[in-house]
């Protein structure tokens, strides 16, 4: 009895008391995390920050559904906040939500923590570099948070010329804010190029690369060529609005019509730097739940970067009435659809992974069964609004607001998520609550729908997006968006319990809790400051069929040598056999 | 280098400098970081990461670059117009002394790689010179757009907008027809703020190689500090050359015969118009009398002054202004460079650098030699 309380004692150290030397306990104090240079300290503060910034961003969501649950009459009839204020809080909702958290969400925290591993490299390979990177990311933010205090913004996360060189909020601000996160994007992205290229160890061609690399690593590519374009833009714009260049403004000879096309030539491709990592988060964690090697790896691989490379060929569908020339608008139009193969592809090779496989529900298998559903009703729903003529009907309705949620938050959070959850104890050395964890992603998938689905409704009928008021026939449908949203609201509070409760009192992680293949699992939970002593051994990172669970040892353990005991026993077993003969 | 060369080495480490074993590395090989495994994949990482970044410059370029083919589409006019007022003699010095940079630039790669301290020295302090040359003739060809009030359509009154309202309002530079200069007054205001600028630059280069001198004698281990006193002080020097040789070439122009003086003959045209004109596009006779029937370059200054010369005026400033802003980031880079090649840190096995560096500024001096034609030669 005695041994049995103090093994659960064991489990139950806090954190500071880990045996071995990780790099949590390498190094101790502010400075040696402030000014740490190894990537996966970098990923936990980057994980810290980007959350708050959720945080902050789901805050002014639910007090933007908390205005709609009522109609107005008339403009003086105030809910809660008056029109302004409403134009400020879906505003701030969507730079936020874009600049600081999902941009940065996946590759910065995520990838951060897990690229060097999963390569088998021992860090990436401009760490300096790196925490400029996010020195940068906290320098915007507090840019945005001085933007909050001296007037706000209301021009959506668009900053939209002309209306943004003459609201008198706060634009120049945030708008430098975003300038200075690019930054922090490219850099990220630059990294993460040259570790892939040159910090391989011997053995890891490009095709033994996790899919999540792949992905990370077109992601990458997006962040370099899109991301000083949109750099460039916001410079004249704030030259634009100090000094009145003219650039933008017709008034003096400039074209608001072109920061458009400057804008969504970032900002589409800026998408799939949100996306991307969500794939191959997913292409992770189908293939381990599924106890199944990925069914179509090559085609994966591909389809990012071919995913990566027309994302920069379809920004002017953002554009169908903006003004453009019919012929444009019928190519980019021709284009938005050719997008959806290598998307398809991928949706296709996931089904056919999981076909036959062995399935657990693992929290974060629920996750990465809710991305599918809802990715694909996000990408579906995407095809009416690149088809030229029902895109006008649609254009700025509910509609595309609903499609967009679908394939940001449904897509890329859930991902988020499920990545959380899979790679937690990793990160951390301990394991996540499991039964709240599961609970988390079905109410986040029903008030996830609930929020959303209403929204394509009401789109279809004709409800404009960013106003404050609505027409009586659209109340209930706002109704149940917003108690949709109260509920997801709940079920990430209860997300956020799994893991936090995980930290104090969860179960101590071994270095495999999931059986796979990839080099992360290869090393402690959590990793050593070096990641890997001796470089790695480097084979198929999906053959997850030579991992078997050994209920003696309580881990997963390589079939070889399963079978090499099993072998030996029946040796023995025959040698006995013929012995009593 | 073989084993006895360094002694310390010698006793340390019998078995001379092979091999990249642990315990030793921060002795032997001081800049090649932890999680590389050899010189060769830092250096080829770090080549790739800068590469990298230049392609990102270069669509940072790519949207003034973008934004310059969207408007001299849509005014052309205005881009012939404007041109007149741009001197090709201090583009084409420019382009000279960028050139030339670029030379010496890629001569102290060569140097460091052969391991000739004083060589790469003389070739970084060289390419330092010419980028503060270049910045001095920048100075002077900014004041004197000033000075003639030649500016971009928010800060420009004379661009006006459709509504027949004035352009301007509510920005931080705004200027008043008023006090627009032109011909002799002009060339005196252009010659006094000149004279501010040389006085300040000689007072900063003064102090600042004073204060080299003075760290160099007293701290000689803080040699590194003296160097960027030195580099800011070549600097300050070079700019004053470089506003004095713009001077120079202004009044060489000028002394020659009754030809060009395009600038004041066209500034004049562009005076008249703003006394005379209404704010309508329209063709101005009135203009080719005041810009008289002297020879060739005149001719463009026939042509009426468009209602919105400050679009071109928008684009110019933008597109140097942000090259001169990655002239300022190179001269920050090569002094960082200067400090690190006196304390003889570079070496055949290490020049990782000074060959990035390189990149960096060979690519400054491409975009500026896609902006002198792009700009000055479009007449």
């Amino acid at each position: 009895m005695a041994t049995i309380l103090e093994t659960r004692h064991a489990d139950v150290m806090p954190l500071g008391h880990a045996p071995q030397d990780n790099y949590l306990t390498h190094g101790r104090g502010f400075l040696s995390w402030a000014l740490t240079l190894d990537h996966k300290r970098i990923g936990v503060m980057y994980l810290c920050a980007v959350c708050s910034a959720f945080l902050l961003g789901g805050i002014f969501a639910m007090l933007l559904r908390t205005e709609l649950l009522m109609p107005k009459n008339g403009p003086e009839d105030v809910f809660l906040f008056t029109r302004d204020a409403y134009n400020q809080l879906f505003t701030l909702h969507g730079a936020i939500m874009v600049f600081l958290f999902i941009i940065p969400g996946i590759p910065a925290a995520l990838g951060n923590f897990i690229l060097p591993i999963m390569l088998g490299a021992k860090d990436v390979a401009f760490p300096r570099l790196n925490l400029c990177s996010f020195y940068l990311w906290l320098v915007g933010a507090l840019f945005f948070v001085l933007m909050l205090v001296t007037g706000g913004l209301d021009t959506g996360w668009t900053f939209y010329t002309p209306y943004s060189t003459s609201t008198s909020t706060a634009v120049v601000t945030a708008v430098f804010g975003a300038f200075i996160l690019g930054f922090s994007s490219i850099f990220t992205g630059l990294n993460f190029i040259v570790t892939v290229h040159t910090m391989r160890p011997p053995g890891m061609t490009w095709f033994r690369m996790p899919l999540f690399l792949w992905a990370i690593y077109s992601t990458a590519l997006v962040q370099v060529l899109a991301t000083p374009v949109l750099a460039i833009t916001l410079l004249l714009l704030i030259a634009e609005r100090t000094l009145g260049i003219g650039i933008f403004d017709p008034a003096l000879g400039g074209d608001p019509v072109l920061f458009q096309h400057f804008f969504w030539f970032y900002s589409h491709p800026a998408v799939y730097i949100m996306i991307l990592p969500a794939f191959g988060v997913i292409s992770e964690l189908i293939t381990t739940f599924s106890r199944k090697h990925i069914f179509g790896y090559r085609f994966i691989a591909y389809s990012s970067v071919a995913i990566a490379i027309l994302g920069f060929l379809v920004w002017a569908h953002h554009m169908f009435v903006s003004g453009q020339s019919a012929i444009s608008a019928m190519v980019f139009s021709a284009i938005t659809f050719t997008i959806s193969i290598p998307t398809a592809i991928k949706i296709f090779n996931w089904l056919a992974t999981m076909y036959k496989g062995s399935i657990s529900y693992a929290t974060p298998m629920c996750y990465a069964l809710a991305f599918i559903f809802l990715f694909t009703i996000g990408g579906l729903t995407g095809l009416p609004l690149g088809t030229l003529s029902t895109d006008i009907h649609l254009h700025d309705t509910y509609f595309v607001v609903a499609h967009f949620h679908y394939v940001m938050m449904g897509g890329t959070l859930i991902a988020f998520l499920g990545a959380l959850f899979y790679w937690w104890p990793k990160m951390f050395g301990r394991m996540y609550h499991e039964r709240l964890g599961q609970i988390s992603a079905v109410i986040v998938f029903l008030g996830f729908n609930a929020t959303f689905f209403p929204q394509f409704i009401m789109g279809a009928k004709g409800m404009p997006r960013r106003y404050a008021n609505y027409l009586p026939e659209y109340h209930a449908w706002h109704v149940a968006s917003t108690i949709g949203a109260y509920t997801l609201g709940i079920g990430l509070v209860i997300a956020a319990i799994a893991l936090i409760w995980g930290l104090y009192r969860g179960k101590r992680a071994p270095a495999n809790p999931w059986g796979s293949a990839t080099l992360e699992w290869q090393c402690s939970s959590p990793p050593p400051h070096n990641n890997f002593d001796a470089p790695p051994v480097v084979g198929d990172p999906y053959a997850i069929h030579q991992l078997v669970y050994d209920p003696d040892q309580s881990a997963w353990v390589p079939r070889q040598e399963k079978i090499v005991e099993s072998e030996a026993m029946l040796e023995r077993h025959t040698d006995a056999g013929t012995t009593g003969h | 280098m073989s084993a006895t060369a360094d002694p310390s080495t010698a006793t340390a480490d019998p078995h001379g400098t092979a091999g990249h074993g642990h315990g030793h590395d921060d002795h032997h090989e001081p800049f090649l970081a932890h999680h590389f495994e050899s010189w060769q994949q830092q250096f080829d990482a770090g080549k790739l990461g800068v590469w990298a970044f230049l392609v990102q410059e270069v669509l940072f370029f790519s949207g003034l670059f973008c934004a310059y083919a969207v408007y001299r589409m849509l005014h052309p006019e205005v881009f012939e117009y404007a041109d007149q007022f741009l001197s090709v003699p201090h583009g084409a010095f420019n382009t000279v002394v960028l050139l030339f940079s670029s030379l010496t630039m890629a001569w102290g790669v060569r140097c460091a790689m052969l391991g000739q301290r004083n060589g790469l020295i003389g070739c970084l302090a060289v390419t330092l010179f010419c980028a503060a040359l270049f910045l001095g003739v920048k100075a002077y060809e900014y004041s004197e757009k000033y000075h003639a009030q030649l500016i971009w359509a928010g800060a420009d009154p004379l661009t006006v907008s459709p509504s027949g309202m004035q352009a301007g309002a509510g920005h931080l530079l705004e200027l008043d027809p008023e006090k627009r200069a032109v011909g002799e007054q002009l060339e005196e205001r252009l010659a006094s703020t000149l004279h501010y600028l040389e006085f300040g630059m000689g007072v900063v280069g003064l102090l600042t190689l004073a204060a080299a001198v003075g760290i160099y004698y007293a701290k000689p281990e803080r040699i590194g500090l003296a160097v960027v006193f030195g580099a800011i002080s070549l600097s300050a020097i070079a700019i004053v050359i470089g506003a004095m040789a713009s001077m120079g070439i202004h009044h060489m122009m000028h002394a020659s015969g009754h030809e060009a003086t395009a600038d004041s003959e066209a500034e004049a045209a562009h005076m008249a118009e703003a006394e005379d004109e209404p704010p309508v596009h329209t063709a101005t006779p009135g203009t080719a009398e005041i810009a008289g029937s002297t020879h060739g370059a005149s001719v463009k200054a026939e042509l009426s002054r468009p209602q919105r010369l400050g679009t071109f005026f928008g684009i110019y400033y933008a597109m140097t202004g942000v090259h001169a802003l990655h002239i300022l980031g190179g001269m920050v880079v090569l002094t960082w460079l200067l400090a690190r090649a006196v304390k003889g840190h570079f070496t055949p096995n290490y020049f990782g650098p000074v060959d990035y560096v390189g990149l960096y500024w060979h690519l400054v001096d491409l975009v500026w030699i896609y902006l002198f034609p792009l700009l000055y030669l479009i007449g």
